[in-house]
């Protein structure tokens, strides 16, 4: 299995998105768009399993394997969304954003035949980075609700907060096995190398805008501009600090 | 008279506490971490608890105390804390225990006086916050608790800890047995553990490396196995982490360096990090199902906040 091979998988799973999204607007057809959209979460991830197969470890390397995950993730959590708080656009909206991702893997790979380091051959690789995906792709989509109703005033801030809750204790959860893990491996659960630094600054704004909403329930647009704030931060985090000065050659994260 | 504090005053005692730690870095100088070293921490740990408590009973009387368990204390605290992180992502920061490469110091943001401040009444917010949560029925308090109480666990642990923790290297050659380690600066500590390396080897594929070792201690205790990378031997409170080898030898090198880490307060703050994980859990199972609810939920919480 190859990158070559990606749009055999992502083609077919991409028809099933799209199909499901298209029905699930039309109001109905609940159990088809849950299970086409499943049929396509199972040939995406048939994917990266083959992948983990041939490669020998999670692809989680580079950023190109990354966004595989991020692809697989935001239909999922459009799912989730979908099935547990009704919204019917949510599932176009992911299955736009899973369609970028490949469309960058596609004609822009990353590829690295690279080994692992050894610091990241642990138990605690893929759970730390799959978290933190799962954690991109739900705030990702709540920022882009945020826009929405900041464009167009539709009012999304239950989805909004719910989505960034979910984000947050996610985030909180990558977090805290990365802690975990950077003791086993380097003796210290808390370095403040840059990506480190990042993370914290980029919790504590969703954490922040968590008690705005409780404090000024109210407060709409405000919050929704901080949540934009947040993504700026979570951005910087993800792949930001690979271009930002201060950070050149001071990090144990540079792989990503 | 005002009738209650708010977010503004929130925010004007955060400026305070920045102007107050800008003017200690002046005539003081950065923070002295190393003097945190047991027994200080635990004299300020208790001076804290006991600050948190008094202020807590006093809250009746005393407004500022009971503002301060409040959101109106707490979010510019937060945004204090988050706007210091992002300059100190912004900022090239030193090495632990070197000297800014500026005057003001914010190039050794950890020891910057506003930056610890500023988490320090944080700390203290949220420990005020988890004094008013800490009543009964307990149970519906639990998820606030374990996210609440478990930040300020982990972090003032981990902070007056840090200066107890014990980062040694021990450089051993094969056949040889170690009891000696040296420090960041250059001083030799004489351990009481000690490491017989056997044999160390590096396999080529993964490039792996690891050291058979046995490891005796004072008391008589003898164990033996392999030190690899991400694989650290724990041994009477000390882990034992695979560091290094002579590199100009590689695969043929004689010797083996290990990391020795000592980290006494540890346990605390992985009490504190299981209790954030356990919060976030709840966090992510109690966000409400439908919009009406969580406007339901909002309106009781907020009495329970003020």
């Amino acid at each position: 299995m190859t990158w070559n091979d990606l749009w055999l998988f992502a083609l077919p799973a991409l028809v099933c998105w799209a199909v499901a999204a298209v029905l699930s607007l039309r109001g109905g057809w609940r159990r088809t768009v849950c299970l086409l959209t499943s049929c396509g979460l199972l040939i995406f991830g048939s994917y990266i399993a083959l992948m983990w197969i041939s490669l020998g470890h999670p692809p989680l390397r580079t950023m190109g394997e990354t966004r595989l995950w991020y692809s697989f993730f935001l239909p999922l959590v459009g799912l989730i969304t979908y099935v547990r708080w009704h919204y019917r656009w949510v599932l176009s909206f992911s299955t736009l954003l899973s369609l970028v991702f490949i469309c960058v893997n596609l004609f822009k790979p990353e590829i690295h035949s690279k080994e692992l380091m050894p610091a990241l051959q642990s138990p605690w690789f893929a759970p730390h980075v799959i978290v933190y995906m799962f954690a991109y792709a739900t705030t990702g989509a709540a920022t882009l609700m945020a826009l929405w109703q900041l464009l167009r005033g539709h009012d999304q801030l239950p989805a909004i907060d719910n989505l960034t809750r979910v984000g947050l204790s996610f985030l909180t959860i990558g977090m805290l096995f990365g802690a975990l893990w950077a003791k086993e491996a380097w003796g210290t659960y808390w370095s403040w190398d840059p990506k480190e630094t990042w993370a914290a600054a980029t919790w504590l704004c969703y954490l922040i805008y968590l008690h705005l909403r409780r404090s000024r329930p109210q407060a709409v647009r405000p919050a929704l501009l901080w949540l934009l704030l947040c993504f700026v931060c979570l951005q910087m985090c993800w792949w930001g600090i690979n271009y930002l000065p201060s950070a050149q050659g001071a990090s144990v994260h540079t792989y990503s | 008279m005002k009738k209650i504090w708010e977010m503004t005053e929130g925010a004007l005692v955060c400026c305070g506490i920045v102007v107050a730690g800008l003017l200690l870095q002046l005539f003081v100088g950065p923070v002295r971490w190393d003097a945190m070293a047991w027994p200080t921490n635990i004299v300020v740990l208790a001076v804290m608890l006991l600050g948190i408590l008094v202020m807590h009973l006093c809250r009746g009387k005393v407004r500022v105390f009971r503002w301060m368990s409040t959101l109106h204390a707490g979010i510019p605290a937060m945004l204090t804390c988050a706007m210091l992180t992002i300059l100190m992502g912004v900022t090239r920061q030193v090495p632990q225990g070197h000297v800014p490469m500026e005057p003001i110091g914010i190039t050794d943001m950890l020891s910057f006086w506003p930056f610890v401040l500023a988490y320090v009444w944080l700390m203290v917010l949220v420990g005020m916050v988890c004094m008013t949560r800490l009543r009964l029925p307990l149970w519906h308090n639990v998820p606030f608790l374990l996210s609440h109480l478990g930040i300020f666990i982990a972090l003032v642990c981990g902070t007056l800890g840090n200066a107890d923790m014990q980062t040694l290297h021990m450089v051993v050659q094969e056949g040889k047995t170690e009891w000696r380690a040296v420090d960041a600066r250059h001083r030799v500590h004489e351990l009481p553990v000690a490491i017989e390396l056997h044999d160390f080897f590096i396999e080529q594929a993964p490039l792996r490396y690891m050291s058979d070792v046995t490891v005796y201690t004072k008391k008589g205790l003898v164990v033996r196995d392999t030190i690899q990378v991400n694989k650290p031997l724990s041994v009477r409170g000390w882990k034992i982490y695979q560091y290094s080898y002579d590199e100009t030898k590689g695969a043929e090198s004689d010797i083996s360096i290990f990391e020795m880490v000592r980290d006494p307060w540890l346990p605390y703050v992985y009490l504190g990090i299981f209790m954030m994980l356990a919060g976030a859990v709840c966090l992510f199972r109690n966000s409400p199902k439908s919009s009406h609810k969580v406007n339901e939920s909002k309106i009781t919480r907020d009495d329970d906040m003020e």
